[in-house]
């Protein structure tokens, strides 16, 4: 114990002055204005996977950086880690089950064809 | 630990009779720290999994309910929340480096962000309320009648509720250190309770990074 957080301790104390700071908050900038610009496009599918790719760049970025997980000891990298996998876990498994249940068992299902682009009001006169 | 080293560090008024050496209660504050980001990431992770679980049952409504939303609000906000983030991180630096008024100035330039989140996200929800967008059985928006419209606002209304309780927490958080700052309590020789605050703040804004694609965006 008293190795591993004389390690943590030593890299914590380095200071990396607020250059760091301004280069990380300019490339979050940056990376907010690129999200913003593919989201108006239409990739289809892949809309989600680009926002999410720099939405995870940028959540790395803050972590890091702003953070300071970069300088961080092995245990609190290792408790911060672990709670973003068992979140991926968390969604990973439900979504094993949901894929492989019959789509006619889950409440108020109804498969992405059949939905009516807008459904109109009941009491829009028929 | 060796005498010397103790009374070495028993000049200094912080650290509490139960630990040996600053650097060590320094330790034990960042540990537990990082152990309660991991239970708020885990809290938020809940809701994120609503979301998905939604969007998977309803894809075409979760797209026409996002473009119903504000993008140059959402991104005006994520903006807001980024530079708030960054004046938070300068202010951690200026006190750590002795520099308390400069310190102090960051801190409630960050406070003031933060108001200007919440002013935004007020203007957002008058909007959904007057109109009905709304979660459940109160969903009455007659420009948009689909099945699931009323689930993406449960999760909206959820996701964004209970980041803007934390943006409240933050900067009531926030608040105390300049308070406790200016009591002096903070300087380079005690400033790990600036860094555990700034910690939560920043946790704040990497929510945000996620729900402002998922809710506008996507």
């Amino acid at each position: 114990m008293t190795n591993l957080s004389t390690k943590a301790q030593e890299s914590h104390h380095e200071d990396h002055g607020i250059g760091r700071y301004v280069a990380v908050f300019a490339v979050l900038l940056v990376l907010t204005g690129v999200t913003v610009w593919t989201g108006e496009m239409n990739f289809g599918n892949w809309n989600i996977i680009i926002a999410m790719a720099i939405a995870i760049v940028k959540a790395s970025l803050v972590v890091l950086f702003f953070m300071h997980l970069w300088d961080e000891g092995p245990v609190n990298r290792l408790i911060f880690v672990v709670s973003v996998i068992f979140v991926g876990v968390l969604i990973l498994f439900t979504f094993g089950d949901l894929m492989f249940r019959i789509p006619g068992l889950l409440p108020n299902f109804i498969q992405a064809d059949d939905v009516p682009k807008v459904m109109h009001a009941p009491h829009g006169g028929h | 630990m060796s005498s010397s080293e103790a009374a070495h560090s028993a000049h200094n008024p912080y650290l509490a009779h139960h630990f040996d050496t600053m650097e060590q209660q320094d330790h034990a504050a960042r540990l537990g720290m990082w152990l309660f980001l991991a239970t708020e990431v885990l809290l938020f992770g809940a809701l994120f999994l609503g979301y998905t679980v939604y969007r998977w049952m309803y894809p075409q409504t979760y797209q026409e309910c996002a473009n119903l939303l504000s993008i140059p609000m959402g991104a005006t906000n994520t903006v807001v929340l980024i530079t708030s983030s960054f004046t938070a991180a300068w202010a951690y630096h200026s006190i750590k480096v002795n520099q308390i008024k400069k310190g102090l100035a960051l801190l409630a330039i960050t406070i003031l962000f933060a108001c200007a989140f919440l002013v935004i996200k007020y203007f957002e929800y008058k909007h959904k309320f007057d109109v009905g967008e709304l979660p459940g059985k109160w969903y009455s928006y007659e420009g948009l009648q689909a099945p699931g419209a009323n689930l993406f606002f449960a999760v909206y209304f959820l996701a964004t509720g209970l980041h803007g309780l934390h943006v409240v927490i933050g900067m009531t958080v926030l608040s105390i250190i300049g308070y406790r700052t200016i009591k002096g309590r903070y300087h380079s020789g005690n400033y790990v309770g600036v860094e555990l605050g700034v910690l939560y703040w920043h946790l704040v804004d990497l929510v945000w990074i996620f729900l402002f694609p998922l809710l506008y965006l996507i």
